[in-house]
């Protein structure tokens, strides 16, 4: 799957958008950086590979005034439609430009195998395999080995919303029972076990809040309640309950709304698994209201619903 | 900040299990707090006076008073306080009575825990901010929700006082369960002789609108400006047109259909007038027997009609009506035969309910008033009365007791003499619960000068046996198991909340209780009074009661809405939803949330979208606050900061 046929797609879409947001190099081949493209000779920067991570949905809501072309991949996909069940962008005013994705690449993962050394070049073969060149040599890597998380899971490799589809649909092989599979498995551990284990995580947290900047659901951002006095939930103090409660609120706030794109535990400098509170809160949000976010542009996050009886929460009896 | 503190004894209620000193004392300690004391009954005058000298000579600006729950005093405080010149919401209560000292014996561990909760309301008292109140009209027209003899009271005691009223009933007639009645303990008067003049009255009187057969939909609003959606539920006959000739009734051929007001004691008419003296006396089609409707042909009753009123094509309808106070006279249900499997769960049709009794009584019922058993049509020389079927009954969740039973059984017993000389009563009865004015006089009546056999013991199981009905009982004053051979066997069924009661207590926003009866604002003081302003009760939709307390709470709750009507402007709650416009986000996620429809979006100069709270609309429940991801709603008197004050007090250690 080349960047060909996108950029063909691409070419079309910018003569009535705004802009078109994609990919472009970043400063070695392992990155890949946001490009705005507003002009057609532009579009020749743009590249598509196994390192084009970022979840470019999430400039969307604040572009809302003007037409926007997008690339996302599938799992970036469930993002606009989260978005248009929250009334955060006008689905008129998007093109989105959807790319059946085979898996991407964790940056984190890739540096670890070649020992952080500067990268040289980085190339995809057929077969799936990635050729990283250092200056201590070239590394051969599987693309399984070094995917996030999230790619061992993925329910949805092709965008569940698009306009224009650069390659082939693919489907997902992946057993859904699986995407939770990690939430059961640490449940299982007792309430002093999962203590500890949460306690040594946030300790490293650094209250960077980037986790909470890349969020494409945390529409709050500046106003955010974690900076502020009036209310005044927590205070700026560096301690262990201070972040606990930061993560808690941050959670809390995509309850049945987190799509599960995992930039907040890419972008996390500490490497901290903050995604799993997340889909440990989906996961009750699927058993409570059988509600899965960023699906179906008709369901309404049960949150942001008010009935006085909810079918599976026993407060009073009618 | 100079905070006083008030720690009432409420006699020995509170300082009976709490060391009120000590609670004075450890808050004379904490930083902010000018001033703190205990009295013993600080709402009393001198203990509000004590308020207010405290305030001047202490120059305090916040008062705590920790004494009973803020639903009894917090408004008598309130207005101490704005006497003595504070804002009244700088007033906070700490409820160490119901929270603590009723519910614990434990000295020590109460005074700590009131040390704690006096604290808690410390700190909320110094995050408290003046707030004050809008006036706005009040619209003086009521609603009355419920024809029965308690609405029909309330509505006509409005109504003569000058208000308009806007009657609800969901039946096809108004009249309530006393029209269905014969006759009405203790004077043996004739239930609809009493009743009917009664709802001629309704149906002519010109400030009562009545709309029969509709329920209400939807409410909106609060004290003073409600907006009522009436759902008009389809006839199928133009009540315009029909004058109530019961031509349709005679000529209707599906003679099988239930008959809701008889309570299927025998069948009626798929297009019918419920009885006699129905109010309005119009005909209705019960579409789930009338053959229009169940095999799409006959049009017996559209050829019939002499003013061609019939209309099978008719819809629902949705009526608004605007009113300012609304009295919830919604009446009760009756449990259901099948909760009885002993008594044969209402497959025998000799074992009827004593609502159904009644109807075989009465002179305008199937059987023209003379009593004839539901299997054979003969005469009952042998009649079994069981009281508390499903009441005082813990297994059939029903523990209370339903109140008129033993007295209706006592008439009842009383009329079949009158009707079969020759008969025998037999009322197998727990008790005899009698305490009304003549109440006991007339149940001896029944036993001395009509001869009915009073077993004190509850009956075990009913069985058929030939034609008759065995019914096996303990006799528990002679120590033995009686079988009394019956040819009719009467249940009186228990009281219970009307159909859909729960659901309408969600609409009007009040309060209900396990067993679906309305929670009155308080059991001695506030008797028709609900917790939601303007909303008021009536008759057994507050618990089973009989017709003179029915009636009485009729004209008593019509008196409360000509108390409220009485000033032109009401104050609003300023506790309300407010949205701080600099850090609304406008995701509007409120919007969709909030139930009352009180939050609208606003655009402001510069074409930033931000959230609205309409302040009269907003009911101060708080939920959009819990919606806002950034805290920019807060609720008034409730605001984050302020219960954040209370959680940091109480996790101090």
């Amino acid at each position: 799957m080349g960047p060909e046929k996108m950029k063909e797609i691409i070419t079309d879409v910018l003569k009535d958008v705004d802009v078109v947001i994609g990919y472009k190099q970043g400063f070695d081949k392992l990155h890949a950086t946001p490009c705005f493209i507003n002009k057609a000779e532009q579009i020749e920067e743009i590249i598509w590979s196994p390192v084009c991570v970022q979840n470019l949905a999430s400039f969307l809501p604040s572009l809302k005034a003007k037409k926007v072309g997008v690339v996302v991949k599938g799992c970036d996909s469930r993002t606009i439609v989260q978005y248009m069940q929250e009334g955060l962008i006008d689905r008129s005013k998007v093109v989105v430009v959807g790319i059946p994705c085979t898996g991407v690449v964790s940056v984190k993962k890739v540096l670890d195998k070649v020992n952080h050394q500067p990268i040289e070049d980085v190339v995809f073969e057929a077969d799936g395999a990635i050729l990283v060149k250092t200056p201590a040599g070239e590394t051969k890597l599987s693309l399984a080995d070094v995917s996030p998380d999230k790619c061992s899971t993925c329910l949805y490799p092709t965008p569940v919303v698009y306009d224009h589809l650069a390659a082939e649909p693919i489907k997902s092989v992946k057993a859904p029972e699986d995407v939770y599979k990690d939430v059961e498995e640490f449940e299982g551990k007792s309430l002093e076990e999962r203590k500890v284990y949460w306690e040594k995580e946030f300790d490293r947290c650094i209250r960077c809040y980037a986790c909470r900047n890349a969020c494409p659901m945390c529409v709050c951002q500046d106003s955010c309640i974690a900076e502020s006095r009036d209310p005044h939930w927590i205070s700026q103090k560096s301690n262990l309950s201070e972040k606990f409660m930061f993560h808690m609120i941050h959670s809390i706030h995509l309850a049945g709304r987190c799509v599960e794109c995992g930039e907040c535990e890419r972008v996390c400098p500490m490497g901290i698994p903050v995604n799993a509170l997340k889909k440990k809160l989906n996961h009750d949000m699927k058993a409570l209201y059988n509600y899965e976010p960023g699906v179906n542009p008709e369901d309404k996050p049960p949150m942001y619903t008010f009935s006085v009886e909810e079918k599976k929460i026993e407060e009073h009896k009618l | 900040m100079r905070v006083g503190v008030f720690i009432c004894h409420c006699g020995s209620n509170i300082a009976g299990t709490i060391d009120v000193a000590k609670v004075a004392a450890e808050m004379r300690k904490v930083p902010g707090v000018a001033f703190a004391t205990n009295y013993m009954y600080t709402c009393s005058e001198p203990g509000q006076d004590e308020i207010k000298e405290a305030i001047k000579r202490e120059k305090l600006n916040r008062i705590v008073v920790a004494a009973c729950s803020p639903r009894m005093h917090e408004l008598t405080f309130r207005r101490t306080i704005e006497k003595a010149g504070l804002n009244r919401y700088f007033l906070e209560m700490a409820n160490i009575r119901e929270h603590i000292s009723w519910i614990g014996l434990d000295k020590e561990a109460n005074t700590n825990k009131a040390i704690e909760s006096v604290k808690m309301a410390v700190a909320k008292a110094m995050n408290n901010k003046p707030l004050y109140s809008q006036s706005f009209k009040v619209n003086k027209r009521v609603l009355v929700i419920g024809g029965g003899v308690a609405g029909m009271q309330a509505a006509l005691d409005c109504a003569d006082g000058g208000l308009e009223v806007i009657l609800v009933e969901k039946s096809p007639s108004v009249g309530g369960m006393m029209a269905r009645l014969d006759k009405t303990f203790p004077t043996i008067d004739c239930s609809i002789c009493i009743l009917g003049p009664k709802m001629v009255d309704v149906a002519q009187h010109d400030k009562i609108k009545l709309y029969a057969y509709s329920e209400v939909d939807d409410i909106k609003g609060y004290v003073g400006n409600y907006q009522i959606k009436i759902k008009k539920k389809a006839t199928y006959v133009d009540w315009v047109k029909c004058t109530g000739c019961g031509a349709c009734m005679e000529k209707c051929p599906a003679k099988n259909s239930y008959d809701h007001f008889n309570f299927g004691v025998a069948p009626t008419r798929a297009i019918n007038i419920p009885f006699p003296q129905a109010i309005p006396k119009k005909a209705k089609i019960d579409p789930n027997y009338c053959r229009q409707f169940v095999k799409g042909k006959c049009g017996v009753c559209a050829k019939i009609c002499p003013t061609g009123a019939i209309n099978y094509e008719m819809q629902d309808e949705i009526i608004t009506e605007d009113v300012g106070a609304i009295i919830v006279a919604s009446g009760y249900g009756l449990v259901d035969m099948d909760k009885f499997p002993e008594y044969g769960a209402g497959r025998y049709p000799d074992v009827i309910t004593g609502i159904q009794y009644e109807r075989l009584l009465n002179a305008s019922g199937p059987t023209e008033g003379h009593i004839l058993r539901p299997s054979d049509k003969t005469e009952p020389k042998t009649v079994v009365f069981v009281s508390c079927a499903g009441s005082r009954d813990k297994s059939c969740g029903i523990p209370y007791c339903s109140n008129f039973c033993c007295m209706y059984i006592a008439k009842q017993a009383i009329l079949t003499k009158d009707h079969i000389p020759d008969s025998q009563s037999y009322v197998f009865y727990m008790d005899i619960r009698s305490p009304g004015k003549g109440y006991d006089e007339f149940t001896r009546r029944a036993q001395e000068d009509y001869g009915a056999k009073y077993v004190r013991g509850r009956v075990s199981r009913i069985y058929p046996k030939g034609k008759k009905m065995v019914v096996v009982g303990a006799d528990t004053l002679l120590g033995t198991q009686v079988e009394v051979e019956a040819d009719l066997v009467v249940l009186a069924t228990a009281v219970t909340a009307a159909p859909g009661a729960p659901q309408l207590a969600e609409k009007l926003h009040i309060s209900y209780d396990t067993f679906g009866f309305y929670v009155e604002g308080h059991p001695k003081l506030r008797p028709v009074e609900t917790n939601t302003a303007g909303v008021y009760l009536a008759g057994c939709a507050q618990g089973p009661k009989d017709i003179p307390a029915s009636v009485g709470q009729g004209s008593a709750a019509a008196s409360k809405v000509q108390a409220l009507f009485s000033k032109d402007m009401l104050e609003s709650d300023p506790a309300v939803a407010k949205v701080n416009e600099n850090t609304c986000v406008g995701c509007l996620k409120c919007i969709m949330t909030c139930p009352f429809g009180a939050v609208k979006e606003k655009e402001l100069r510069g074409g930033r979208i931000v959230a609205n709270v309409i302040e009269t609309v907003c009911a101060g429940c708080g939920v959009c606050t819990a919606t806002c991801p950034c805290g920019a709603i807060q609720l008034s008197h409730f605001t984050d900061n302020q219960l954040l004050a209370e959680v940091n007090t109480i996790c101090q250690k």
